[in-house]
């Protein structure tokens, strides 16, 4: 039963680097019980860092991290393993084990972390793959599935422990705009319904502003934005502006060092 | 001049480096694959998919080893006249050397290459960090089932190796040369004695060890790679260095053994 | 989590108290299929329970079914509204027999 804490997530200046490159410059975020916060940013802002340090995956150069109150950094194998069921991830391309069918990736773990005899981890998969509408498709393997399909699989493998915490990485990218929406849709039902903190890294704008209840903004490894909708579109920031306004970035062009760049003289 | 120092510098905590990573993971899979719990069923799936899909391969080219080795041994043979002792040195050359490093070899470019890919994919594709992210400890998962499977199927198959390459020089000997039946085994059962075998046994042991540990080393530590080419062009990369290491360590390894047992 | 079984006629009552999670849901589950074995029919009171998660709904599923395939009945009474919202997600609410209160379920089946 979830601890009463009310910080789920809590990052405290973390630096982070990639050999000598500093990717990360000092991250300030906070996470609060039952809301679903929206991590945004261009390419190369340190999106994907920032998730990998967040699930436990990357070491930081410095900082803190804390997940229900518990410094990550500092846990033992098995500790860090006790509070990994309690978070549910689904990555960008799905990370579904494609030698194994639908059905078993998402009972995985369950077989692995609980001592449930197999008919209720099959109704619990099953109920799964309904909440998703993947119903029927248990049998097949990862590599059968559709992208909208594959992205509906990694949802409910995420949340087959029940987690308190869902970490979803670019949920609805690279899909057609209505199964997007259909997603979109998906992730706010099981919010409510299952009492979920939820963290997402986006970069699809609409979505975020549908299912986010606050912002981040990530602008070169530094959060240049962190605030609610409304506070976004009030910002004077330059470079939110343009990501509101879908404008692109303005680059003005010196004739000479223009020409000096096309032909290599630099 | 100090360009190159320099550079020997560099390349020499990255090769330490990688010798402290690359131990460490070996570390790791030993660990947990003494303690329990032991997943019999997937370590004979393994066995199924490393051993016995492995043994037609390794059947015939015990069959053909045998025979090639009798052929050039009764040719240098006949001329010191001790043709009877073809038997003998057909036996001692597959069980002490030529079974071992072959069978290891050839279980490399098989087995080694294909679970040094499927390992880099699954990194790839991120499968790996999900098993993290779930609680799944990636070793116990992926790697313990292997090493043992390699530990059993390696002996079993260099085994088969050794009986069809002295089939096959029975063929080239007695059936095509004409040397005599009870010359041929006489001359094998004189000639090999237990430390030989016991020899060939802990060769395939230990090659058994190196190749699945390199195999599964590289594919799992992809991502460290220096060069940082992840993708498909990274996976082919590390399978063929895979295998490639995995073959240099074999014969260093067969090396050291015949040094230290000899 | 703590159960109270009664029995009233030919119906079962099994009050269920706290939650409902991996760890409790097998011997809940037990009670249920223990409970409709003896051929009685099956109302669960769900008034005390604090939380429910899907191991839970699972074992209920699965009493639902065996209760079907025994020609027997079952119902769950005073569900939460959390509760409510997480079997409407998987469409479960209108599988159910879903009751306010224990009379009015025990009304329905023996009726």
């Amino acid at each position: 039963m979830p601890e009463l804490s009310e910080s789920v997530v809590e990052i405290d200046n973390l630096v982070s680097h990639y050999g000598s490159r500093k990717i990360l410059d000092g991250i300030n975020l906070q996470v609060q019980r039952g809301e679903t916060m929206v991590i945004m940013g261009g390419s190369g802002a340190g999106k994907s860092t920032l998730l990998r340090h967040i699930l436990g995956l990357n070491l930081p150069s410095s900082g803190n991290i804390r997940i229900f109150g518990k410094e990550i950094t500092r846990l033992s194998n098995s500790e860090l393993s006790k509070l990994r069921t309690k978070i549910g991830v689904a990555f960008q391309g799905g990370a579904l084990l494609t030698s194994i069918t639908v059905a078993e990736n998402i009972n995985l773990p369950l077989r692995e972390h609980t001592k449930l005899n197999s008919e209720t981890i099959e109704i619990i998969t099953r109920l799964k793959l309904e909440m998703v509408n993947l119903s029927g498709c248990d049998r097949m393997m990862p590599s059968e599935l559709s992208g909208g399909m594959l992205k509906r699989a990694a949802l409910a493998r995420a949340v087959a422990m029940d987690p308190q915490l869902m970490i979803l990485d670019e949920p609805s990218s690279g899909l057609d705009p209505i199964t997007a929406v259909e997603i979109d849709e998906l992730v706010l039902r099981m919010k409510r319904a299952l009492n979920l903190t939820i963290v997402i890294i986006t970069h699809e704008l609409q979505s975020a502003l549908k299912i986010a209840d606050r912002i981040a903004v990530l602008c070169q490894g530094q959060v240049i934005f962190s605030g609610t909708k409304e506070q976004i579109h009030e910002s004077n920031n330059q470079y939110i502006q343009n990501l509101l306004n879908r404008t692109p970035s303005n680059n003005q062009i010196e004739g000479n060092e223009y020409l000096r760049r096309l032909t290599g003289l630099q | 001049m100090m360009q190159q120092i320099r550079s020997l510098g560099t390349h020499g905590c990255y090769f330490t480096k990688q010798a402290g990573i690359l131990g460490i993971f070996l570390f790791c899979c030993l660990i947990r694959m003494v303690t329990p719990p032991i997943q019999v069923q997937r370590i004979t799936k393994q066995i199924h998919f490393m051993g016995a899909r492995s043994s037609i391969v390794i059947l015939l080219a015990g069959l053909f080893t045998g025979m090639v080795v009798a052929l050039q041994f009764y040719d240098t043979l006949v001329r010191f006249g001790s043709v009877d002792l073809l038997g003998s040195a057909v036996g001692l050359s597959l069980i002490r050397e030529l079974g071992p490093v072959i069978t290891a070899l050839m279980f490399t470019g098989r087995v080694g290459s294909a679970i040094c890919a499927e390992i880099g994919i699954m990194r790839i594709s991120e499968q790996i960090d999900a098993l993290e992210c779930m609680g799944i400890d990636p070793y116990r998962f992926l790697m313990t089932s292997k090493f043992w499977a390699g530990l059993v199927s390696v002996p079993l198959l260099t085994a088969l190796f050794d009986v069809a390459g002295i089939v096959g020089g029975y063929l080239v000997g007695v059936v095509l040369i004409g040397i005599g039946q009870g010359t041929y085994f006489n001359g094998l059962h004189n000639g090999v004695e237990w430390n030989d075998i016991e020899m060939g046994f802990i060769k395939s042991l230990a090659f058994g060890l190196v190749i699945i540990w390199i195999c599964t080393a590289k594919g799992y530590l992809l991502h460290l790679r220096r060069t940082g080419v992840f993708g498909a062009e990274g996976v082919s990369h590390v399978t063929t260095d895979a295998v490639v290491f995995s073959s240099v360590a074999i014969l260093l390894t067969d090396y050291l053994i015949g040094s230290i047992m000899l | 989590m703590e159960y109270k079984s009664t029995i009233e006629g030919n119906c079962s009552i099994i009050a269920l108290s706290g939650e409902i999670d991996l760890q409790s849901s097998p011997p809940a589950r037990e009670q249920m299929l223990n409970a409709l074995k003896q051929n009685h029919h099956l109302m669960v009171d769900m008034s005390a329970v604090e939380y429910i998660d899907s191991s839970g709904i699972a074992s209920l599923v699965e009493g639902f079914q065996f209760a079907k395939t025994h020609d027997l009945k079952f119902g769950l009474v005073n569900i939460s509204q959390a509760t409510r919202q997480v079997l409407e997600l998987a469409r479960l609410d209108q599988i159910f027999l879903l009751f306010e209160t224990l009379d009015e379920g025990l009304a329905v089946i023996q009726g």
